[in-house]
């Protein structure tokens, strides 16, 4: 790794994290499925605070929560899983390192795999009930064993943008195992519905039980709460070109 | 050689001081949509408008209230939206949303039909086509 990105992206260690984890991000995007998905997560299987991600890129705030002081990115540890959160969306000049750096950590935590969960932009949505689930893995076997699970299509075509893409594109260089779950979902509305069939997938691909029950209920709730990190994440969104999800890769080959 | 060097460095120099300006201008909307809201006492709604052919279609999110709260009245060229906004969970005092939209292009207002659905509320208008038809040969 070239000496500039060590300086521009650290992550730093409060606890101790184990070798052999399973590391699941969920940055800010598309309906904020990502983030919603994660936090609960990390809510529900009581994870605490074990690390953070500082850089000189990152806007100079800080966040407060009944009274104590918290990085914006934050790295939450449980059993056998991490679960990194942003409060911010990732600001563009740090899309690449962050997910480079993410990788090589990831790498020397000889973690399993690393799971992305996002939101794939369906301007249909309000017509769904019941959001498709998508995954696409960083090599042919993550995305088999993706696809072992009832329900779960395939990602085939299409451009994936942002850190979700970069991480996937980083981890199949690095030969490092990465899967990427996509849910459809409102492009620029927080989405919890979508979040839920996510977190319903995860369940059984990591064997562990979810009760997502409490975040249907919350779900009203929870858009109101997330308005302004969908606004904020909509502008981010425009600077990594997310409406190219939209569209289908313009070559043949 | 130092020439292109200068020239490249006025170039980054420009491009930077247009990002910075661009980031300001982000941020000003921002202080704007908040101020207003804290202002007024009410909540501007996350919303898009796109046109699909013929139609325009109107989206905005807004959980937390009824669709029989939804005050919408459209014009030919705006669309309005008010609407209580109840947060039970946190227990704030009601909300109230509020939307005004100059519509990009002017419709039909006889016939909007709208939705509301999973805390989201769908407008659909028919755009007012002016012009003759013309015949293709």
């Amino acid at each position: 790794m070239p000496e500039e990105l060590e300086d521009l992206v650290r992550i730093v260690e409060v606890e101790p994290i184990k070798e052999g984890v399973i590391i699941i991000e969920g940055f800010p995007d598309v309906g904020l499925v990502g983030t919603i998905a994660a936090s609960f997560l990390t809510d529900k299987l009581q994870m605490k605070e074990v690390g953070y991600v500082e850089s000189d890129v990152l806007p100079p705030i800080i966040s407060v929560k009944n009274g104590k002081v918290l990085d914006l990115i934050r790295l939450y540890g449980g059993d056998n899983i991490v679960v990194i959160l942003s409060e911010i969306p990732i600001p563009l000049p740090m899309v690449r390192p962050l997910s480079q750096k993410i990788i090589e950590w990831a790498i020397s935590k000889k973690a399993k795999m690393i799971v992305s969960l996002t939101g794939m932009p369906e301007p249909g949505r309000l017509n769904i009930d019941v959001p498709k689930v998508y995954v696409l893995g960083s090599n042919d076997k993550i995305s088999q064993d993706a696809l072992r699970i009832d329900g779960v299509e395939a990602f085939t075509d299409g451009y994936i943008t942002g850190v979700k893409g970069m991480i996937l594109r980083e981890s199949i260089r690095k030969d490092f195992n990465a899967l990427l779950i996509l849910s459809q979902a409102h492009f620029n509305y927080p989405d919890p519905g979508s979040a839920a069939e996510i977190l319903k997938y995860l369940s059984k691909l990591l064997s562990i039980s979810i009760d997502i029950k409490p975040l249907l209920e919350s779900a009203e709730e929870l858009k109101l709460r997330l308005r302004d990190l969908m606004r904020r994440t909509s502008q981010a969104m425009q600077d990594v070109q997310k409406s190219r999800e939209l569209e289908l890769p313009a070559v043949y080959l | 050689m130092a020439y292109r060097r200068t020239l490249w460095k006025i170039m980054l120099d420009e491009f930077k001081r247009i990002e910075q300006e661009l980031r300001n201008l982000e941020e000003e909307f921002y202080m704007r949509i908040k101020g207003l809201e804290a202002m007024r006492g009410c909540i501007t709604p996350l919303h898009n408008v796109y046109e699909s052919g013929d139609e325009l279609i109107i989206t905005a999110d807004m959980p937390g209230t009824d669709k029989e709260e939804i005050d919408l009245t459209v014009g030919e060229d705006y669309l309005k939206i008010e609407a209580p906004c109840r947060s039970p969970a946190r227990k704030i005092r009601e909300g109230k949303y509020m939307l005004h939209v100059r519509l990009p292009v002017e419709i039909e207002p006889e016939t909007v039909r709208a939705r509301y659905k999973d805390g989201v509320l769908e407008v659909i208008a028919k755009k007012k086509i002016r012009g003759i038809k013309i015949k293709v040969e």
